[in-house]
């Protein structure tokens, strides 16, 4: 228990809940919706992987790759139903936010007829293998959930930065009514960061699966930890989510380390809300730039 | 008027027998047909018109004697029972009273079938009945308490279900511990309620809607891991019971769940008042005035907009705390599911179903999902389903559950009716219905309508017989269709005219058109050049009759 221990354990949750709070940012900041089914999405991208590793194969590539599809199908599947109905509807925030609220109620209860309430496990993606680095013991796990969700951020990143849909997704975050009055669908728009962002709350689902088991209600707590960190970094902010998660990662380790494991939440809270008493709109918010809708 | 009768006339100059005809001296011509036939035409009401118009339903009651109005009055203030308004019948000349706001009367009719339920209902469901009647009854307490805080207010809190939690286990933790009456438990509650509310007050002030409601999910989540893992809330078992309870075990069952139904109704009436209170009165009012996005105008005009909202969170949170305890000293104890996502869930569900914002959503969605969540209890799962499906129904077609159904159906008929109106309006010179009542000057719109009717009627006297005769002669006596057309282009307007530009001392000439505005110059109209002066006036003419045609 020293310090580069606490420090590679904050980074690994940082990880994992930072995949979430960008796609939860992102998703803000383009099309305007408070996307609460991110819970919704994860578990459905579990149990994808889960049913492809149970009927058709073990390959750990394949597994993944499922999910991180599962989980695009997902975030597809919740902006049909919520965001290309209501995304011209007066009280769009509002209703949207309810909206993706009772389809992670109807998913998780369809999860639960559907899979039962026992938890399922994936298998294990990268091997047996440690390493030791500054002294400390990092397990393939670890090092495998780090690099693949370092990986899929930068990718996600680099794709937003270069390509002809990122540019779309980021002329929307700017302005989307002046965005579509150039030309830029909105709708075809929301399904690309919806399978985006919902390919990112798959590889999450995946990663985490490593540590813990799939349940119908497994969604809540990433859901909840990522929406914290996306607020503490500043909604529509992909490098405040980054540092948000860094932050609260830090300190979810050293209160582990130093008060106990039943105070995590308490002080995350405590942290959260002193940063936003300061600064209301996040850590990277910019009060001005930000989207007002 | 058919073509060979047009052909076969031909008008003779009745001046040239006298000899001083100017002119031609005869031209084939077209008869004049009769104005008024397109008059008829024109003025008939071609609308499909249904007799019943729209208007209010109101009740009309007959009076009792001769007054038209009465002095019963809600004790001990000086508003008058209902809105109602006497006057005497068109017709018959009879007084009566008109009710101007039914709401009170609904709302009495509605409580009144609440509070008589538990005798009508049938006998093999009693007992779930009875207990979904009182959860009903907290459930819907709690959450008119939260439509004031979120329609009335309009902090979107999601920890409502928190503060309600939080009181309910620190009372019977309280009472368990060191044996405190339940007739304190709500009253420790509302403290409990109040250090609870001030303290997620302090980032309302600061964040807006949506961050405070990423914030309190949050917070909701934190209460829930913090007692379900602490040791003196016990973890163990699923929830904290054995406070001091107003419902004695030595009644019979029926007695008990009678006293815990009524008990519940009085606390959703108390609930009502509250709601009245605060958002019928000052509060409310000032708070109607700030709605959001326009807080700056409001501030501006001296509204303190933050402290009234965060007065009624406050007092909120003391009513919400109050019915924490409440709660544990009806059902001796609280369980650690109020603190779930779940119950946020159904709670949004709740209000969503319903309407935000209005006490009477609140209620009936309550009525609605604790129906099919306590009383349908075999259908396993799908209630919950059933519950998702009607949220997100509601949330995608209404655009305020199930209170704004009204109001959005009536905008809707609004819409749909202008746009049938404005298919059907005929254009062409006359102003739009929409566009008449902009106009204060009536004469305008008269005149446009007659110039319509004209502009028809020549239409069909512009034929090649006056234009050959206009051609061969376009000055002196004409036939009497060219003299209509010609009469009625010399009243035109003088920017709808045109003039001949001579060029040079002997001719070639120009047609320009006048501007209309003083001090701009007429403009060229073509680059085409008349050699003579008739051919000139004929040019004028022909454009002329261009420009009837067109319009």
């Amino acid at each position: 228990m020293d310090l580069t221990f606490v420090v590679t354990n904050a980074i690994i949750v940082a990880c994992i809940y930072g995949l979430i709070a960008v796609a939860v940012s992102i998703t803000w900041s383009s099309l305007g919706l408070i996307n609460l089914a991110y819970g919704f999405i994860f578990t459905f991208a579990g149990y994808g992987a889960w049913m492809v590793a149970e009927y058709l194969t073990e390959n750990p590539f394949l597994v993944a790759a499922s999910g991180i599809v599962a989980g695009a199908l997902g975030g597809v599947i919740v902006c049909l139903t919520v965001f290309i109905p209501l995304h011209d509807k007066p009280n769009f925030t509002t209703r949207g936010m309810i909206a993706t609220l009772a389809i992670s109620l109807i998913g998780s209860q369809a999860f639960l007829i559907y899979f039962g309430p026992r938890p399922k496990a994936l298998p294990e993606f990268f091997g047996y293998w440690r390493i030791e680095f500054l002294g400390t013991t990092l397990t393939s796990d670890k090092i495998g959930i780090v690099f693949c969700s370092i990986l899929m951020l930068l990718v996600v990143v680099f794709w937003m930065r270069g390509s002809r849909r990122g540019l779309e997704i980021r002329a929307m975050m700017m302005n989307p009514q002046a965005a579509s009055i150039v030309g830029i669908g909105i709708r075809s728009t929301g399904i690309y960061v919806m399978a985006v962002t919902g390919a990112m709350a798959g590889l999450a689902a995946i990663l985490l699966s490593q540590t813990y088991y799939l349940s119908p209600f497994g969604g809540v707590v990433p859901l909840i930890k990522g929406v914290s960190i996306a607020l503490l970094g500043g909604l529509g902010s992909v490098q405040g989510a980054v540092i948000a998660a860094i932050l609260l990662g830090l300190v979810e380790a050293l209160t582990n380390k130093f008060l106990g494991g039943q105070y995590v939440l308490m002080t995350q809270f405590l942290v959260i809300i002193a940063v936003l008493i300061v600064r209301p709109r996040g850590i990277s918010g910019l009060l001005d730039k930000a989207r007002e809708q | 008027m058919s073509g060979s009768k047009q052909n076969d006339y031909v008008w003779f100059n009745p001046l040239t027998v006298w000899g001083t005809a100017t002119g031609n001296e005869k031209a084939p011509s077209i008869c004049v047909p009769d104005p008024q036939h397109v008059w008829d035409e024109s003025r008939g009401y071609k609308v499909p018109t249904s007799k019943v118009g729209r208007f209010k339903h109101y009740i009309i009651w007959p009076n009792h004697g001769g007054r038209t109005w009465n002095r019963l009055r809600w004790w001990p203030t000086r508003r008058n029972l209902l809105h109602i308004k006497g006057q005497y019948n068109r017709r018959t000349l009879a007084a009566e009273k008109k009710i101007m706001d039914r709401r009170p009367v609904y709302w009495a009719l509605c409580l009144l079938i609440i509070a008589l339920g538990p005798f009508f209902f049938p006998a093999s469901m009693m007992n779930t009945l009875m207990t979904a009647g009182a959860i009903f009854g907290i459930f819907a307490a709690i959450n008119v308490c939260w439509t004031l805080v979120i329609g009335t207010a309009s902090i979107f809190s999601l920890a409502t279900y928190a503060v309600v939690g939080t009181a309910g286990f620190i009372t019977s933790w309280l009472s368990i511990q060191y044996g405190v009456p339940w007739y304190l438990l709500p009253i420790i509650g509302s403290g409990v309620g109040l250090l609870f509310g001030a303290a997620i007050a302090i980032p309302a002030l600061r964040l807006d809607g949506f961050y405070y409601a990423l914030l309190t999910l949050g917070l909701n989540e934190l209460c829930r891991v913090f007692f379900t893992t602490s040791q003196e809330f016990g973890a163990s078992s699923g929830g904290l019971y054995g406070a001091s309870t107003f419902v004695n075990d030595n009644w019979e069952p029926m007695t008990q769940s009678m006293v815990a139904y009524y008990a519940s109704f009085g606390l959703l009436v108390a609930a009502l008042f509250l709601f009245r209170l605060i958002n019928g009165k000052r509060l409310g009012r000032i708070l109607r005035m700030a709605p959001e996005k326009r807080e700056a105008f409001a501030a501006a005009c001296g509204v303190d907009y933050k402290r009234a909202r965060v007065t009624i969170f406050i007092v909120t949170s003391i009513a919400l705390g109050f019915i924490g305890g409440f709660y544990s000293a009806q059902y001796r104890g609280i369980a650690f599911s109020i603190f779930g996502f779940e119950t946020v869930l159904l709670g949004l569900a709740m209000l969503a179903i319903g309407g935000i914002g209005k006490a009477e959503g609140a209620i009936l969605g309550t009525l609605i999902v604790v129906f099919l969540d306590q009383v349908l209890l075999e259908l396993g799962p799908i209630r919950n389903i059933m519950i998702g499906v009607l949220m997100l129904s509601a949330v995608l077609f209404l655009n305020n559950g199930y209170f704004g159904i009204k109001q959005q159906f009536n905008a809707w008929r609004d819409k749909k009716r202008g746009e049938w109106r404005s298919s059907r309006s005929e254009k062409g010179g006359e102003a739009l219905p929409e566009e008449a009542t902009e106009i204060a000057d009536k004469d305008e719109l008269f005149f446009r309508r007659f110039d319509k009717l004209q502009r028809d009627y020549l239409k069909g006297l512009v034929t090649p017989e006056i234009i050959d005769e206009h051609k061969t002669q376009p000055l002196g006596q004409h036939s009497e269709a060219l003299e209509r057309v010609l009469l009625y282009f010399r009243r035109a307007r003088m920017e709808d005219k045109y003039a001949l530009h001579r060029a040079g001392p002997e001719g070639p000439y120009k047609i320009i058109a006048f501007s209309g505005q003083r001090g701009v110059s007429p403009r060229l109209v073509d680059d085409r050049e008349y050699g003579t002066l008739d051919e000139a006036y004929h040019g004028v003419f022909m454009r002329r009759i261009h420009d009837l045609m067109e319009s």
